[in-house]
C-alpha cells in the first residue's frame, strides 16, 4: 500500500539518483585533480542526501529515520574531510591546478 | 521486496561501474583514490536502498560501517601511500 | 590596515583567555552535552535494548574522556539560534552546489574555470576554524586546499563566482554560531 508520504519519499530518491549519475560524469570529465574532487564531495552528498530524506520519509519508526541522518552526517564529515586531505597533500606535492 | 528500490540501487551501481574508467586512467594515484571515494559514496547509498528495498534493516549498520571505512581508507591512502611515492608515478 | 588585523586579533586572543579563565563551569557543561551526545549516538545505533547499556555506558564514558584528549578546551556550547540559521543556510546552499556541479559536468563544454585564492580567517584557532574549513568544501564553487594557521587555501571551480562574499557570510555565520565575535569586519 503506497500512502502519500512513500510517494514523496519516492520522488526524493530518484531526484537523488541524477546526482550520483553526474558525480560520475564530472569525475570523469573534469581536467584535474581539483575540479573532480569538486564534483565528487558535492554532488554525491546531495545526492546521499535526497536518498537519505526519501528513505526517511518511507521508514518505518523514528529509529531508522536517526540512523539515516547519522549515517548521513557520518558521510558528511568523512567526505568533507577526505576532501579536504587529498586536495591538500595535492597542493604540497606541487600539482598545479588546471587553467582555462 | 520493492523493485523500485532494487533498481535504483542498480542505477547508483552503473555510476561506480563508470567511475571505474577514471581508475583505469588514473593518472595520478590520487585520481585512483578519488574513484574508491566514489565507492565509498555511492556504496552506502545502495546499501541503504538494498535495507529497504530487501526489508534488511541490518544492512543500514553496514552501510555505517562503510562510511566510516570510506573516511578511513582515503586518511591513510594521504597519510601513508601517497607521500612516500616519488616522482614517477605520482 | 595592519593595526585592524592586530587589534583584531588580539581581541580574539583575549576572548580564549577570558574562556579559560572561566573553564570550570564549561569543562561541567560540555562534559554534560559530550554525554548527551555520546549516549544519543548509541541509543541510535543499538536501538531498545537496555542490556546493550552494559557495553554502551562504558562506551560513553570513554568517548567522552578520549573527546577531552583531543580537543580539552571545553567550548561554549553553540548558540540556538546560531543553529537554526545556520541549518537552513547549509542545506540550501549545498544542495545549491549540487546543481552548480551537475549544471558544469553535463554543460557541453566545460564549463570550468578554476584558480587558487588565498583567504584570511578571523575565526579562532580550534573547533570553529576546522568547521570553517569543512563547511567551505560543501559549499557551491569552494574547495579548502590548504589550512595554515590562518590562511586558508581555496580552490574555486569558476573564478568569476563572488568567492570573497561567499566565505564572508559563511564566516559570519559560523562566528554566531559558535559565539565568537568577529568585530568591525566591515571597516576593512
Amino acid at each position: 500500500m503506497m500512502t502519500l508520504l512513500d510517494n514523496v519519499g519516492m520522488l526524493c530518491i530518484f531526484m537523488g539518483l541524477p546526482f550520483f549519475l553526474t558525480g560520475t560524469v564530472g569525475l570523469l570529465r573534469f581536467p584535474d585533480i581539483y575540479t573532480r574532487l569538486h564534483a565528487l564531495t558535492k554532488a554525491d552528498n546531495v545526492g546521499l542526501g535526497l536518498i537519505t530524506l526519501g528513505l526517511s520519509l518511507q521508514a518505518d519508526n523514528l529509529f531508522i529515520v536517526a540512523k539515516l541522518i547519522l549515517i548521513w552526517i557520518l558521510v558528511l564529515i568523512a567526505s568533507s574531510a577526505s576532501c579536504h586531505l587529498v586536495a591538500r597533500s595535492a597542493i604540497q606535492k606541487n600539482i598545479h591546478p588546471w587553467v582555462k | 521486496m520493492s523493485y523500485l528500490h532494487t533498481s535504483c540501487a542498480f542505477i547508483i551501481l552503473c555510476a561506480i561501474a563508470a567511475g571505474m574508467i577514471r581508475i583505469l586512467q588514473g593518472p595520478t594515484a590520487a585520481d585512483r583514490m578519488m574513484a574508491a571515494q566514489l565507492f565509498g559514496t555511492c556504496g552506502v547509498a545502495i546499501l541503504l536502498l538494498l535495507a529497504k528495498g530487501l526489508d534488511t534493516i541490518v544492512l543500514l549498520d553496514i552501510a555505517m560501517v562503510f562510511a566510516l571505512f570510506a573516511a578511513l581508507a582515503s586518511i591513510t591512502f594521504v597519510r601513508r601511500a601517497w607521500h612516500e611515492q616519488t616522482g614517477a608515478s605520482r | 590596515m595592519e593595526q585592524l588585523l592586530n587589534g583584531l586579533r588580539s581581541f580574539i586572543v583575549q576572548k580564549n583567555i577570558h574562556l579559560s579563565i572561566h573553564g570550570h563551569a564549561y569543562l561541567g557543561r560540555s562534559v554534560l552535552l559530550r554525554f548527551l551526545l555520546f549516549s544519543a549516538v548509541w541509543f541510535v545505533l543499538t536501538g531498545s535494548d537496555t542490556a546493550s547499556w552494559i557495553i554502551g555506558l562504558p562506551a560513553v564514558f570513554l568517548a567522552i574522556g578520549i573527546s577531552h584528549v583531543i580537543s580539552p578546551y571545553p567550548s561554549a556550547p553553540l548558540s540556538f539560534i546560531g543553529v537554526c540559521s545556520f541549518l537552513p543556510f547549509f542545506i540550501r546552499q549545498s544542495a545549491l552546489s549540487g546543481i552548480d556541479v551537475m549544471r558544469r559536468a553535463l554543460c557541453r563544454q566545460l564549463a570550468v574555470n578554476p584558480g587558487l585564492v588565498s583567504y584570511t580567517t578571523f575565526l579562532p584557532e580550534g573547533s570553529a576554524r576546522i568547521f570553517f574549513v569543512n563547511t567551505i568544501s560543501l559549499l557551491p564553487g569552494t574547495l579548502s586546499a590548504d589550512l595554515q594557521e590562518d590562511r586558508v587555501t581555496v580552490h574555486t571551480i569558476d573564478k568569476n563566482l563572488a568567492i570573497w562574499a561567499n566565505m564572508q557570510n559563511l564566516e559570519l555565520r559560523i562566528a554566531i554560531l559558535w559565539r565568537v565575535k568577529l568585530h568591525k569586519r566591515e571597516a576593512l
